[in-house]
Order: structure tokens, then sequence, then C-alpha cells
């Protein structure tokens, strides 16, 4: 439920049509620390990064919402954001405008792409600290499929994707359509790997992170991943970081000395390995 | 000469209340029944219905105010929506019983005293902020019946207030927001249930048409647009849409897109409603061979069953956001010698359709706009258009790829916003834009913090002197009459009268008035605003009013570029205003 003093920040930065800045004299990070508290945007319903289990929200980025506010020595206020239809959108109504029906914005929003091609096409966000290197892989059960072979050769086999994605492009346009027929949807990837170990697929094309999430909170085992790049596939990974608004430098440079140290002292691979994830640092860092 | 029997009547009434003091009230405190509904387009002492009838024309048999006088045309009161949720106002106003119902941005419902403007009561729906609207925060209307007012909000549910007080009879949710559903459009009602569509883009959902007990809120049937869903009735399984998989690959079919998110039409004389249908998804057309039934359509359904009794498919396989969703008007009209029963549609892909509304066969299809660079014209024998294949965007891939221009735009050659019948012209008014889009492969993209693989685009002007364009369409030959143009995209509804005229408004601000023959402009007025609402007109205490809703907003304020240079300097605003001649 909104507040009242949400409500109507954010119909003020509706009815000028941009977010009203905070004074020059109120530096964001000082800003941040007057109010004692760090706001920040997550995704909704993005396993292993942020999501709901029992009505509570857990995951990596949850967390390092939490280390980042800890070393601040404020309080997080964690808000969660609807995946609009492009990371672009979500910048704005995550950091510096605000959401249409009154979202009102983060200080920081983590998860966004950190590549350079797509940070020079957002001149209103500032983009920092990047902490991890994502990337597609495939996972398979070992006596159903055979994780390493040509993917034409799985035609015939029940495969998971991720509605709308590059793992669902892909499996879908391979060779003419040859394996079209035999792709499953799921809303999300980490319920494509779910959806695998349920027995309703042999194979699974999601993120690195949501395999190995998945695996981890199942225990599951007797499953491979395949070594070996897929043939013309479009991506070969991402680094993703985080984004303040244009303005709040000041902030931006504390947080990148925070996670600096925290990837040295190791406290963010052992945050990372909570989840079942392996840290992988990103190549831009 | 029925229009001046009732115009008299309506003034007599209203005097002699006036008269003895009594309040207001020249209706039936009842309210609209099921037969005043059905005959909204003959009574014009109200305005019952989204369209001004069940086949939704926007013809008014009234001349009070006509192409020799509109230029005297004055302000009898204008009312403002306040607050600070002033953005894109589409709603057309609804008028009974010495009231104006109208809708706001915002899902918010204002009763205004229709002679004096004075508010009676507002009531806005509470939202939730996570609501991801696709564009902008516009409701276009309510239905009105019995005691009730009714209209739907952007989280998807339907509310049903009552008509006196604007406190709520019943609130049903009839999508889930979360999962990307939304609603905008006015509801119908037809037989006691209250019919609407559904709203949400490229989320994953699909389209559906659902009936409800206009008295309690309960669900009677749902209607899928995708072939392979199950329909209901009753609570009861009522068939499948289609036949799954004939023209979907593998699971596709539950994700597929096909929003009716523009509402619908219905013809009594057939008892058939005709919903339109958006386009399928995913946005990449490689990805899914086939003709993607049932998007891009116009459907005919049974009122009373929900049963799919003919659909026809305007842009089969789309790849380039050509919903299908436009309003289908019926008309008759003697064709080849021979008089039909007919409806016309234009669409988003830049045709005009005239189907029989019988069996939905395709009797023509003209040109509305400058350019279709998509296709080349219909064929009238398969009712299927005539593909460019170069000019259809590419599969995804890494590399960035050519670009292809499309026209008309993803905005399309028509957009939401209604177009009228004239029965005395016999010519459709269409409120069309000439624009097209360059659109590419964007290996560089990211939806949901991943990497995606997007399309890129811009949308530009094909012409020196204008983006709208105002067109009498003659359905009968597929010409086009006349012709006014503006600089900026129109995106309002038109109206046309009796009295020889048309009203549309402008981004501009005016709300302008125009000779129904000749297309010469008669009158404007500057409202203050972008005006994007549908106007209405109708008579009270024997003269004839009309209204329109001033606001900017919609879809268009949200794509930038070259267009953004006609509407840059417009401002928001947000109220009802109401005009007559004076005495």
């Amino acid at each position: 439920m909104l507040s009242r003093r949400e409500l109507l920040q954010g119909a003020a930065a509706m009815a000028t049509g941009s977010f009203l800045s905070p004074p020059a004299d109120a530096a964001p990070l000082a800003k941040v620390k007057d109010l004692g508290v760090l706001r920040v945007a997550v995704y909704k319903d993005n396993r292993p990064w942020s999501w709901e289990k029992k009505g509570e929200l857990i995951g990596i980025d949850v967390d390092l919402a939490q280390l980042l506010a800890k070393k601040l020595g404020v309080r997080a206020d964690i808000a969660q954001i609807t995946a609009d239809e492009g990371v672009e959108d979500d910048l704005r109504n995550a950091v510096w405008k605000g959401g249409l029906l009154g979202f009102m914005p983060a200080d920081i929003m983590l998860h966004v792409p950190f590549d350079r091609a797509f940070m020079a096409r957002v001149d209103r966000c500032a983009f920092v600290a990047p902490y991890y290197r994502e990337s597609f892989q495939f996972a398979g059960k070992r006596d159903e499929i055979d994780c390493d072979a040509p993917p034409v050769q799985w035609t015939g086999r029940k495969l998971a994707a991720e509605l709308d994605s590059i793992p669902d492009f892909y499996l879908i346009g391979l060779s003419g359509g040859a394996l079209a027929r035999d792709v499953t949807h799921y809303p999300t990837g980490a319920q494509a790997v779910t959806a695998m170990l349920d027995g309703k697929a042999a194979g699974v094309l999601a993120s690195r992170a949501q395999i190995e999430a998945v695996l981890h909170d199942r225990a599951a085992a007797d499953i491979d991943r395949r070594k070996m790049p897929l043939p013309a596939f479009a991506s070969s990974g991402w680094d993703i970081g985080m984004a303040v608004k244009e303005n709040s430098r000041t902030l931006g440079d504390a947080v990148e000395t925070i996670m600096a140290d925290a990837a040295t002292s190791g406290e963010l691979a052992a945050l990372f390995a909570a989840h079942g994830v392996t840290y992988v640092k990103a190549s831009a860092g | 000469m029925k229009g001046r029997f009732m115009r008299s009547l309506c003034g007599a009434a209203a005097l002699s209340l006036v008269a003895a003091g009594a309040p207001l009230l020249a209706q039936n405190a009842t309210g609209p029944t099921d037969a005043d509904l059905m005959a909204d387009a003959s009574s014009p002492g109200d305005v019952l219905t989204y369209g001004m009838g069940p086949q939704a024309q926007r013809f008014s048999q009234l001349k009070q105010i006509d192409a020799s006088n509109v230029s005297k045309l004055v302000p009898a009161f204008a009312a403002s929506l306040g607050g600070e949720k002033q953005r894109g106002q589409e709603s057309q106003p609804i008028v009974y019983d010495g009231t104006i119902y109208v809708t706001g941005s915002y899902s918010r419902l204002f009763a205004f005293d229709a002679r004096t403007g004075e508010e009676k009561w507002e009531y806005d729906a509470r939202l939730p902020d996570a609501i991801m609207p696709c564009c902008d925060v516009v409701n276009r209307g309510a239905a009105i019946y019995g005691d009730k007012i009714l209209f739907a909000t952007l989280d998807a549910h339907m509310v049903a207030l009552n008509r006196h007080t604007g406190k709520v009879v019943w609130n049903k949710q009839i999508a889930d927001y979360q999962a990307g559903y939304s609603a905008t459009a006015a509801p119908m009602v037809v037989k006691g249930k209250v019919i609407y569509g559904n709203s949400g883009g490229e989320f994953g959902i699909t389209g559906a048409v659902e009936a409800r007990d206009v008295n309690t809120g309960e669900l009677i049937w749902r209607r899928p647009t995708i072939e392979g869903n199950m329909g209901t009735l009753n609570g009861k399984d009522n068939g499948i849409t289609g036949k799954t998989n004939a023209s979907w690959p593998g699971d596709l079919w539950k994700t597929g897109g096909g929003a009716t998110w523009l509402g619908g039409t219905y013809d009594p004389e057939t008892n058939l409603l005709f919903f339109g249908t958006g386009n399928p998804a995913p946005w990449n057309s490689h990805l899914r061979p086939g003709d993607n039934l049932y998007t891009s359509s116009t459907l005919a359904i049974d009122p009373d069953t929900g049963v799919i009794k003919w659909h026809y498919q305007t842009t089969p396989h789309d790849g380039w956001d050509f919903d299908g969703v436009n309003e289908f008007i019926p008309f008759d009209a003697t064709i080849n010698g021979k008089p039909m029963k007919l409806g016309a549609k234009a669409d988003r892909n830049g045709y005009f359709y005239v189907l029989d509304r019988t069996n939905g066969k395709l009797v023509s299809a003209s040109k509305f706009v400058m350019q279709t660079t998509w296709a080349n014209g219909i064929n009238l024998k398969t009712g299927r258009p005539n593909y460019i294949d170069a000019n259809r965007p590419g599969a995804p891939t890494t590399a960035k790829g050519t670009s292809v221009f499309a026209s008309p735009s993803f905005l399309g050659g028509k957009n939401w916003m209604p177009m009228a019948y004239s029965q005395d012209t016999g010519l459709f008014y269409i409120p069309s834009n000439d624009w097209g889009m360059d659109i590419w492969n964007e290996p560089i993209a990211y939806k949901k913090g991943a990497a995606y693989l997007g399309a890129g685009f811009t949308i530009k002007p094909i012409a020196d002197d204008h983006i709208g364009a105002l067109r009498a369409m003659d359905p009968k030959t597929g010409k086009i009459l006349w012709e006014y143009k503006n600089k900026a995209p129109l995106w309002g509804g038109v109206l046309t009268t009796a009295g020889n005229l048309v009203f549309t408004g402008t981004p501009e601000g005016y709300l302008k008035a125009f000779d129904a023959r000749t297309g010469q402009e008669l009158w404007k007025f500057q409202t203050g605003s972008g005006v994007v609402g549908s106007p209405v007109t109708w008579e009270q205490d024997g003269e004839q009013y009309v209204a329109v809703m001033s606001g900017w907003g919609g879809a268009v304020p949200l794509w930038g570029g070259e267009v953004a240079k006609t509407f840059k300097d417009i401002n928001q605003g947000g109220a009802l205003w109401v005009f007559k001649l004076p005495k």
C-alpha cells in the first residue's frame, strides 16, 4: 500500500513530466544518510535474484541491497518493479522518473546491463559497479538427453525455455524450426528449470544463475550442463551492474567502493554461494 | 421529421418540470432498459451507449445545429477533472437524466450536472502502483443500465456504480494485472449482460471477450480469441476456439496475444457482437509460422452463448504490430443493385474493409492512407492481402541487419479513435494518420535485466504538410471524397449529424466542425489542451448540445522522433467542454 506522501511525490513527478531532482545542495549520498534509508529497486519475480518465497522477498539482489545499506549505515527500502517491455523503460520507471501509477523512483536499481552501447543510450542514468557475468546455458537430464550433441539431435525431446527470451528464439528458430514443436514455454527461466526437474522436459536453456540456483535448491542430481558453445547462439553473455540517477554520482562512487571491497574480501562470492550460484566477475569490472 | 417530433417532446417535458420546481428528472427513475439502449441511435434526448447506438455509427438525427449556423457555436460550460492526474482524456460522455457521465485518466468516473456543469459526484479507482500500462493511463468511457453506470479500470476490474450516488454496487476483477492485463475500453450492455474485452500488450497474454450479469457481476460466458483455448458458458466448458495448432506452432497459442482492447459493437438485427483482436505474440513473426488465428481479426460472436459465428482476419501472420481491434460498424447499403447488410472497419493496416455482416465475406477493401508498403491491395477472391514479402521485418539476429521501411507505422493508419457513419450522406468519416517507420533488428537490447533480441524503430511522417487526415470514404466505391489534413496525428473520435456536419478534435486543442459533404472547415474552438476524446450531441430543453473531452495524451506522446515535433508544445489538460448555439 502506498503512503500518502509517496502518492503525492509520484503525482508531482507526473505533473511536471519529469522527476523533480533534489536541490543541488542535497548531495544524493548525504541525502541517503540523512534520511537513513536507501531505496533499492529490484525486479519482481526474478529468481534467483529477487523473488518471493512463501511471501518473503529473497535472492542475491535482495542480499546485495541489504549489504549496500548496511555498509552505508542505513536501512534498505527494497522496492520490486514489474519489468516493462525493455530495461530502458524499467530505468525510467525505477530510477530517473518514476512510474505512471505513482511508483517512487529508487536511489539505485540493481540487475541492469553493464554494456557500453546500451549505457550510451540512457543518458539519464549513471551505471556503476558491474557485479556479475551472466550467460545462457543448456542443461539436461543425463539419461534422457545428450547435452553436448548437435542441437538438431534433440528433436523429439521436450525442451523448456522462458517465453519470448533469447533461449526461446534460439530453440524455436533453430534449423528452420526443427525443434519448434518440442519447446514448452514458461513465464521465467527458473520455472523452465523447475519444469525439467519435475519431469516435464528433458532439457532447458536458461541463464546460468537460474540453472545453478534451482539445481541447488532442489538438490538435483544427474543433470548435465553443456560444455561447448551452442552453434550460432546469439549471446556470449553480458555484465550486470547497477544504475543511479545521472546526478547521483556521489552515491554511485560509494557503492562502487563497497562492491569492490566485498569482491576482494570474498564476501560477494559467499553471498552468491548461499544461493547456489558461482560468483563470476564481470568482464568490465 | 422524427427528430423534430422528439425534440419538441423533450423540450415540453423539461419545461413543465422546471415550471413545477421539480428536480431535473426528465426520465424514468428506473433508468435505461435494454430496449432504451438498443434504440439509442434514434433517441436524441440522451447518449446511452459508447458509439451513440449499439452499432456505434456515431450519427445523430439532430439538425438544429447545422452547416449554416455551426459557426455561431459557443461554450455553454466547461468542467475540470481536476487534480494532478491530467493525462490523455479519450473518453466519450454518456448523457442521461440531466447528468453527463465521463471517465477520466487514472480510472476515474465523474457525474456532472448537464445544465450547469457542476460536479455531482466523482469515483476514483484505487490503483496499485505496479501496473504497467502500455499506452498511457486512459479510459474510453462508461456504460449505463438501470440505476448503474459501469466502467473498467486499469487494474482490470469492472466496476458498477449507482448512477445517482457514485457508490459501488459491485466490483469484479476481470483479469490479473500482475500477469500483464489491463482494461481501458468502454464496456457495452446487451440483453442484461455487460460485455467487454481485455487489454495487455506484449506480455504473454491471450485475448478474450467476456459477458457478466449486469446486476450481479457474475460471469456468464468467456470466449478466448486464440485457437486452442477453451471457452466457457455458465461455468461449463463451451468448446475451444478454432482448432488447436491449426495456425500456431507448438504451445505458442497459450500466449498468443490477440487482446480485444478496444471493446465491441452490436447489431440487434443479426444478433451479433463484433469484436476486433490485437496482434499476435511474440512480435517476431518468423517464430510463429501460420495465420495465427484469431489475431488481427474481426470476430462475430453470439451474445447469448459466446460462440464465434464467423471471423475475418485483416492481417494474417502479422509482422508489423497491426492490431485488428478497430470498431466494426454495421450499416446497410445497396451494392451492385443488391440491398445488403454490411459492416465496415478501417484497420490499423491502412485498408478500409466492407464485409457482409451476416457471414463475414469480404465485399471490398480500399486503401484509406497515402501508402501501404506491406501489401499491394487485398485479394477480393481469397480475402487475403497481397503481401510484399521484401517489406516484412526480418528474423531477429545478432547482426543489426537491414532496416525495413513500413507504412503505416505500428501506430496504424487508424488507431483506437472511432470513425463515424452518416445515414444521410452514406459516407464513413475516418480519423487517419499518414506515417511510416524504419524498423530493424536491435541486437543490443535487454529485457528484465537479461540480453534480448529486440527491434528498433523510428516513426516518421511521410508527407510535408500533415500526419493526421480526416477522410470521407464512400463505402460503395472505396473512393475518398474529401480530406482534411492536420499537422499533428489525429487521435480523437468522430461524430456526424443530420445537420450535414462532422465533428472531430485535434491534438492542437481544437474541436472542429466540417461540412459533411464537402469537408469545408466551418468552425473551431480552442479547448486549452489536445482533444483525443470522442464528441457527442444530444438535445436538452429544446436546444442541441455538443460535448467533448479535452486533455492531451494517449500513445502518441510516448514516441519521440520527428513526429514529436508536431505536438511537443501541447499542454496537458482534463476538462469536459459543452457547446450550444446562443439564444
